[in-house]
């Protein structure tokens, strides 16, 4: 009934590195991500999720489907493999060029998109991340967070990307679901009670994340 | 297991909770006590001195306002109030009754479940938009049209009450209300945020879907600009409106198809629920009509207006939806009241008639005041008898007036003493003896019956035979029947349709 929908894409990263108990949590955290927004209303009458993964190349593992339709089979990693996030960018952006309805005079469009992007360790093809930036940027997102994972994370080069940086210190169960609830709770943060001075904000983060900004 | 921590509220009253969160808001982390009976809600944030006072005053002052007077038990049922302020471990909190067990889904979502939502409360957003009643929850849990028009009787009844004592509510939404459709229920919870006119300004500006127009065009402006308009009792009427709307029509009233501003959607909304809001049924601008033609098929047919047009509400409310969504939308003072929303309704629930399709999903719907009345939203025609007593009330001995108030009859519809009287109306002050039925209608062999089991007085006008307690009187077209004698006695005229 002429309600918009809102994009959310995840970019997560699938590099040799998220082996074993990282990649295990991210599984969980998205499946238990997957049913709190089915829990809200709002997010099932809006919320098409897409999901992204990069290793030694980018794939588009969930295409932009409505929540209630998602269904996520368990993510699998290589045995090793660069993490080639500049890939998956250029890919987000032809999925973005081809998904997004742009409003018309007689239909409403698509809300901006959220991009959250998770990844253990640095872009191998710093090139090309920091050519599609700009590009990426031009498609006008409402919000782009980056989510730094574990001690090889580089979040000066995830600022260059969004000035939303997440540094999670550990690559645990407990810090990845953490910042998949949070993602949660920041797609439904649309839908309640706003302040009197506030625009739209992202509700705080969890307890065990240090947002850098 | 999490240790039981107990203390005492600032009244002086020892109290106990568990240390482990049950649920957390944007404001407050909550926590059950050890018998749940009741809930302690601990503030995130410090509080300012002045927030601190209304607190105060909502536990205090306006508490015994509204629930230390005759009839202040029933309003126990309609507001989850907060009794108590205290203080632990430099956080302040506030007690709180626990929600009734109605107000969790006992059933959930349909194919066992599917959504895990089984527990979770009943928050309303759920029963208020088609796709989502008719694609996700389980049928148990939808209740019938006469039960909707329940809910939005009490949520009426709620916001009316907070008004005549001075307050706004200030953040009325699905979110803060909680229904029970399946028994007709509602509860106004989130009274912390009370705005009380010149005392204690509003926090927040409302939720989304909900917000008065003249708060949205205005939001960019700083807050003590003269022209910023805040959240008052006009605002509240808005929101009221709107889901009083959406709970009966199960769509929006506001979000058509018009787009204001093709480049920023954030700017296309503020225009399509502020400065140039549009009721998607406006009789004569057609601009922002809902697109059925593209709507999902399990929003249909509530998104097609021309099928399930406002007015399928009735004579009493579809003149309010007018009076809130055409001339008032844009013109706060020209807002109904929630005292005319409540008495509508009261009224419109006389004029329902049960529907003879056992598989119609809304079970109920107003008579439409032809000679042919139609299930409007399943579309079967009415068959046989069907008696309409219209009301008409006497302010002068012996001469009576038209109440423009009908009773439609249907087997087992009752009469009560507020059809009865017209100074006796069934809200919070009603009286115990005057709950009690008066009198019941019954098809027998092809004919319709009034039976007598309270009224003294009631006499068939036309052949002046008083009806003894325990008689039966035999309904016919234009027959007159006095309900009561003396001050405010009612008297009935019968129109029979027959299709």
């Amino acid at each position: 009934m002429s309600l918009r929908r809102l994009p959310v894409y995840i970019l997560l990263d699938t590099s040799g590195s998220m082996r074993g108990e990282p990649i295990y949590s991210v599984n969980v955290g998205l499946q238990s991500m997957l049913s709190a927004l089915r829990q809200d209303p709002y997010a099932l009458e809006s919320v098409h999720l897409s999901i992204i993964t990069f290793d030694i190349t980018a794939r588009e593992y969930l295409p932009l489907t409505p929540l209630a339709d998602v269904q996520i089979a368990e993510i699998q990693v290589p045995d090793a493999g660069a993490t080639f996030l500049g890939a998956a960018l250029e890919l987000l952006i032809a999925c973005l060029d081809r998904d997004i309805k742009k409003s018309t005079a007689e239909a409403k469009g698509d809300w901006r998109p959220l991009l959250f992007v998770m990844t253990d360790g640095s872009p191998s093809d710093v090139h090309a991340f920091r050519q599609a930036i700009p590009e990426l940027k031009r498609r006008n997102l409402a919000s782009i967070v980056a989510c730094a994972a574990g001690p090889k994370a580089k979040e000066d080069v995830l600022r260059e990307l969004t000035d939303r940086v997440v540094m999670l210190d550990t690559m645990d169960a407990a810090t990845f679901s953490g910042f998949l609830k949070w993602v949660s709770a920041s797609v439904a943060a649309g839908s309640s009670s706003a302040g009197i001075n506030d625009a739209v904000a992202l509700p705080p983060p969890p307890p065990e994340v240090q947002l850098v900004l | 297991m999490s240790k039981t921590i107990t203390c005492t509220t600032r009244d002086g009253r020892s109290i106990a909770f568990v240390d482990d969160i049950i649920g957390s808001g944007a404001m407050k982390d909550v926590y059950f006590s050890p018998d749940r009976s009741y809930v302690v809600a601990f503030y995130k944030t410090p509080q300012d001195y002045q927030a601190q006072e209304r607190l105060q005053m909502i536990v205090g002052k306006y508490r015994e306002s509204i629930f230390n007077q005759i009839g202040g038990d029933y309003w126990q049922h309609l507001f989850c109030w907060p009794t108590a302020m205290l203080e632990y471990d430099g956080r302040l909190g506030l007690i709180a009754p626990t929600y009734a067990a109605h107000f969790f889904f006992e059933h959930g979502s349909k194919n066992n479940d599917m959504l895990s939502i089984k527990g979770k409360e009943k928050e309303g957003k759920w029963f208020a938009a088609a796709n989502l009643r008719q694609r996700f929850i389980d049928s148990r849990e939808l209740g019938n049209w006469l039960n909707h028009l329940k809910v939005c009787l009490l949520l009426a009844r709620a916001v009316r009450r907070l008004h005549m004592a001075g307050l706004a509510h200030s953040d009325l939404s699905y979110k803060n209300v909680l229904v029970d459709p399946s028994h007709g229920l509602a509860c106004v919870i989130d009274v912390d945020g009370l705005v009380v006119p010149g005392k204690y300004p509003p926090d927040v500006v409302g939720t989304p879907d909900f917000i008065a127009p003249e708060v949205v065009s205005t939001s960019h402006l700083p807050k003590d600009d003269p022209n910023r308009k805040l959240p008052r009792r006009e605002t509240d009427l808005h929101a009221l409106a709107v889901l009083i709307y959406m709970y009966l029509l199960y769509r929006h009233p506001l979000r058509g198809k018009k787009v204001h501003d093709v480049t920023d959607e954030l700017r296309d909304e503020q225009l399509s629920m502020g400065e140039r809001a549009l009721f998607v049924e406006h009789p004569t601008d057609a601009s922002n009509r809902i697109n059925a033609a593209t709507a999902k098929p399990t929003e249909l047919p509530w998104a097609n207006t021309e099928k399930l047009p406002y007015t399928l509400t009735g004579p009493y409310l579809s003149p309010l939806f007018h009076q809130a969504f055409i001339t008032g939308l844009h013109d706060s003072a020209q807002r109904p009241s929630a005292n005319d929303w409540e008495t509508a309704l009261v009224k419109t629930v006389d004029l329902l008639q049960p529907c003879s399709n056992s598989q119609c999903e809304q079970q109920w719907y107003v008579f439409d005041n032809s000679t042919q009345p139609c299930c409007p939203f399943c579309g079967t025609p009415f068959r046989g008898k069907l008696p309409i007593l219209n009301l008409y009330s006497s302010r002068k001995e012996g001469q009576f007036r038209p109440d423009n108030h009908r009773l439609m009859v249907w087997t087992g519809q009752s009469l009560f003493w507020w059809h009865v009287n017209t100074q006796i109306a069934p809200n919070e002050k009603l009286i115990d003896t005057h709950k009690q039925r008066v009198g019941y209608f019954v098809y027998h062999a092809e004919r319709w019956w009034l039976v007598n089991e309270r009224l003294p007085d009631l006499l068939d006008v036309n052949t002046k035979t008083p009806i003894p307690i325990g008689g039966k009187l035999e309904l016919k077209d234009g027959q007159q029947i006095l309900l009561a004698k003396g001050d405010g006695g009612r008297l009935v005229v019968v129109q029979m349709v027959e299709s």
